[in-house]
């Protein structure tokens, strides 16, 4: 949907060009007025009625080619700057009497002259539509003998400011166009390309799946495939589940958010059970790395110190008012005053990384284990309180 | 001889699962690997247990869930997730899967889950538990407005499943407490249930407020 938009008006600009043709319309009503009301004043009144006819015939022709997307824009505005340029000199054989032009306006008037700034300005931009306000500023000026009245005339400065505001304003639509055809491009690449993983990714991740199973049950030799295939399964995984939170690099609002649940997956081992909510927890970036820092120490006390068939399980969860996370081995547990002893010593490894990141932030940590009890650590976390910081 | 359906859209998977089940004594009956044709199968077969994966062309294994049990009542859903998809999964349990395993799970993991599914017990992993306090803890948060009240967790029926999702068994959480596991897989048990029903009240809530009948 979005590209056909792009193939009919790829610059944005159309509604510029209508909006050009409204003002069109009503400076012609002004040039009518204009002629209605002095024509008594011309040395040829019928080659002036003749002039406004063609003004208003290349009114008509202009406005229709430009407001309705015809794709020669070009050839149009420099059309409409020669015609313009022209029946101003027209003025010349219109003549006035008693030197009425020394004092006034060409036939087509400066309101009407403008609209050749104006489509110059919208199709190339403020330079191009000061320069065209150049051009058919000084030739006005020229024609009505003017030039020597440069400083007093109000025609060649309101031009100008036609020329660069249009222009301008032009310049804006179209790199704000440019910039929302960047970002839809971004998106639609970024949503193809995680359909095409996932398409891709759900075959390999079954076939890994299977050989990891089925080799770890025949045993031998072919368990080592199935140790490979459960690695790559994992990374594959890890990748994945990164992947998705990638979205496309547009201006990042501050400050960062991040899904504590998918950070926790994409850090944990695989053979680390995570209980977690169907919803994405999401959190301030620096509180997510410091939770998931949490976790990880508590993983790694784990490995160390639980015994080697021990598992682990991650519970996470989100009350609205804290975050929860409970994480527990079914190993070997110790008795609790070794900690205080290991801080007596100068040891202060679990207590320094896991406590020391939970008070930071404004949480609580309690401990529970005993010999043969495995290890639990629970940790509770304000989730509003974070938010502020 | 329990019969198992086996929905999945891989034919490798399919193969090997049902290869796994047929040794193990289960009769797999039908496979499908879509929506469309898990509905069908299900109607013409009535297995007692389907395997569903999470990932069908047509849709996912919360719609298939559905599809099946509307047309086979008695039929029970064991849902096998492949990786992340636990929004879809919790969807498939309220909608009335008894439960689920991740596709990494070994062999005897997956029979022994087979077995308990056919003579009617829920599949309460830890990551079940977690998706269903999750899902309770969510439905706290919803205002109730004037339709009927989703049901809640008792306390007791909390702090359980808090332990099932920390990795202990039955009898484990049982010792804790000072009850039975039977005690304990009620608990679990009607956390479930619950968790259907509210389903219901929600489709029907949302019936009312969108007026239809």
């Amino acid at each position: 949907m979005s590209t056909a938009t792009l193939q009919r008006d790829s610059s944005g600009l159309l509604p510029l060009w209508r909006a050009a043709q409204v003002f069109r319309l009503a400076s012609l009503i002004y040039a009518g007025a204009v002629q209605w009301t002095v024509v008594e004043h011309y040395v040829r009144p019928l080659l002036s009625w003749a002039v406004f006819a063609l003004m208003l015939i290349w009114s008509g022709i202009a406005a229709m080619l430009l407001a309705f997307g015809y794709r020669r824009r070009r050839q149009v505005v420099a059309a409409e700057v020669v015609v313009t340029l022209l029946l101003m000199a027209s003025t010349l054989m219109v003549g006035g009497k008693n030197n009425y032009f020394d004092r006034h306006q060409t036939v087509p008037t400066t309101f009407w002259a403008a609209n050749a700034v104006v489509s110059v300005a919208i199709l190339l931009g403020p330079w191009w539509g000061l320069a065209c306000a150049g051009l058919v500023g000084l030739s006005a000026l020229a024609i009505c003998n003017q030039l020597d009245n440069i400083g007093f005339d109000a025609t060649l400065p309101i031009l100008l400011t036609v020329g660069l505001a249009v222009g301008m304003g032009a310049q804006i639509v179209r790199r704000a166009r440019e910039q929302i055809d960047r970002a839809i491009r971004l998106e639609a690449a970024a949503s193809e390309r995680e359909r095409l993983a996932r398409e891709v990714h759900d075959s390999t991740l079954q076939v890994l799946a299977l050989v990891r199973r089925r080799g770890a049950e025949i045993g031998g030799p072919t368990a080592e495939l199935a140790r490979l295939a459960a690695e790559q399964e994992d990374a594959l995984r890890k990748l994945l589940s990164r992947q998705a939170g990638v979205e496309a690099p547009v201006p990042v609002p501050v400050p960062v958010q991040r899904d504590l649940r998918s950070r926790l997956e994409e850090v944990l081992p695989t053979q680390v059970s995570l209980a977690a909510p169907g919803q994405p927890i999401v959190l301030p970036e620096q509180m997510t790395d410091e939770i998931v820092a949490v976790v990880c120490a508590a993983i790694d006390n784990t490995a160390k110190h639980a015994g080697a068939d021990a598992r682990s399980y991650v519970l996470l969860e989100d009350d609205g008012e804290e975050i929860v996370v409970a994480v527990r081995d079914d190993g070997a547990g110790f008795d609790p005053s070794r900690l205080a002893e290991a801080a007596a010593e100068g040891r202060m490894g679990v207590s320094k990384s896991i406590r020391g990141r939970v008070t930071d932030l404004g949480g609580t940590v309690d401990l529970f284990t005993a010999p043969g009890e495995g290890t639990e650590w629970e940790v509770h976390i304000p989730s509003t309180g974070a938010e502020q910081r | 001889m329990t019969t198992i359906m086996v929905v999945d859209d891989h034919p490798m998977w399919r193969d090997g699962v049902g290869r796994d089940l047929t040794e193990h004594g289960f009769e797999v009956v039908a496979t499908a690997d879509s929506v469309a044709a898990a509905a069908n199968r299900a109607a013409a077969t009535k297995p007692d247990v389907v395997l569903m994966d999470m990932h069908l062309p047509d849709g996912n294994g919360a719609q298939a869930t559905v599809a099946v049990l509307e047309h086979s009542p008695a039929t029970r859903i064991l849902v096998l997730s492949a990786s992340s998809e636990r929004e879809d999964v919790l969807e498939a349990v309220k909608a009335g899967a008894s439960g689920y395993l991740v596709k990494s799970a070994s062999q005897a993991e997956l029979v022994e889950a087979v077995t308990a599914t056919a003579e009617g017990q829920a599949i309460f992993t830890p990551g079940l538990a977690g998706l269903v306090l999750g899902e309770y803890r969510r439905m706290a948060t919803v205002p109730t407005g004037d339709g009927p009240d989703l049901p809640k967790l008792t306390d007791r029926e909390t702090e359980v499943l808090r332990f099932v999702a920390k990795g202990l068994s039955a009898k484990q959480v049982g010792t804790r407490l000072g009850v039975s596991h039977r005690t304990v897989e009620n608990h679990v048990q009607s956390s479930l249930r619950k968790l259907q029903l509210s389903n219901r009240v929600e489709l029907a809530r949302y019936a009312m407020e969108h007026g239809l009948d």
